[in-house]
């Protein structure tokens, strides 16, 4: 995930900001977690994909 | 009664499989987009990246989004073979429930994925969030199978479920409502989304819109 894509994501559920925490980065984010500044719900990007899926559309 | 979990679960099984049999963009996006540019391109329900891959050539940025993480994968390997992953972003998300601000895209594709959204209240809800995240000057193009294709006799809507078989000979049931064009009109009408103009193509719906 490209840093710059915090510019138009948000919480699917609330559509309010999220908070970016980094594990692991190289040219892009690889490993972290996106948390909703609103409701907390957390969101995981995992191998640089950011997983954004509402809770009741996870596995 | 499929849950949208199930619709999700039956791409991530057949994810590989299925993206191989999706190697090319489908004419009437490619017509829809030429001569179209925009800053920021959004395609929902990207699947492998081939239309992704289209918008790309007209915007600036394009995001492609999916339910499907297997899907997702094959669409990054797609973009960064053609030399676009600088230019694109990939969201494992909900087309019902965008992860997007408001007037996050100002050009936008929506093809053959409205309609594996089980419930019409999901459906509606997946066009009002189009609407939402387009910006008031964009354009998208949401297209869905129809009533009105050769395989099917029937004029009315109706849902109903079509095999994938996978190579080892398994099958994968995979859920669809078919519109008719009717509907579709009307569904538009009830979203937050103005309906420029209504093509039939291939059997499949071909809606251009732009935000209310």
């Amino acid at each position: 995930m490209k840093r710059d894509l915090m510019d138009i994501v948000c919480c699917p559920l609330d559509k309010h900001d999220l908070e970016l925490d980094v594990d692991v980065e190289e040219d892009e984010v690889l490993e972290g977690t996106l948390t909703c500044t609103d409701c907390g719900e957390t969101y995981p990007i995992e191998d640089g994909i950011p997983n954004l899926l509402p809770p009741d559309m996870r596995d | 009664m499929t849950e949208r979990r199930d619709v999700r679960a039956t791409y991530e099984e057949i994810a590989s499989h299925f993206s191989e049999t999706r190697e090319y963009a489908w004419p009437e996006v490619e017509a829809f987009l030429d001569g179209r540019r925009g800053r920021r391109g959004l395609d929902v329900g990207c699947g492998n990246g081939r239309h992704t891959e289209r918008l790309a050539d007209c915007v600036t940025h394009a995001v492609g989004l999916d339910a499907s993480r297997g899907l997702l994968d094959e669409a990054r390997a797609r973009l960064a073979a053609a030399d676009l992953a600088d230019r694109t972003s990939l969201l494992h998300g909900d087309a019902a429930a965008l992860p997007l601000r408001d007037d996050a895209a100002d050009l936008a594709v929506y093809v053959a994925t409205l309609h594996h959204l089980p419930t019409r209240t999901a459906r509606l809800a997946s066009l009002d969030e189009l609407a939402r995240v387009l910006t008031p000057d964009a354009t998208a193009l949401v297209s869905v199978w129809s009533t009105a294709h050769d395989t099917f006799d029937e004029t009315e809507s109706f849902d109903t479920t079509v095999d994938w078989t996978l190579p080892g000979g398994d099958t994968v049931p995979r859920y669809y409502h078919i519109y008719s064009p009717d509907d579709f009109r009307t569904d538009l009408a009830d979203s937050d989304l103005h309906l420029s103009d209504l093509e039939l193509s291939s059997g499949n719906c071909y809606a251009t819109v732009t935000p209310e």
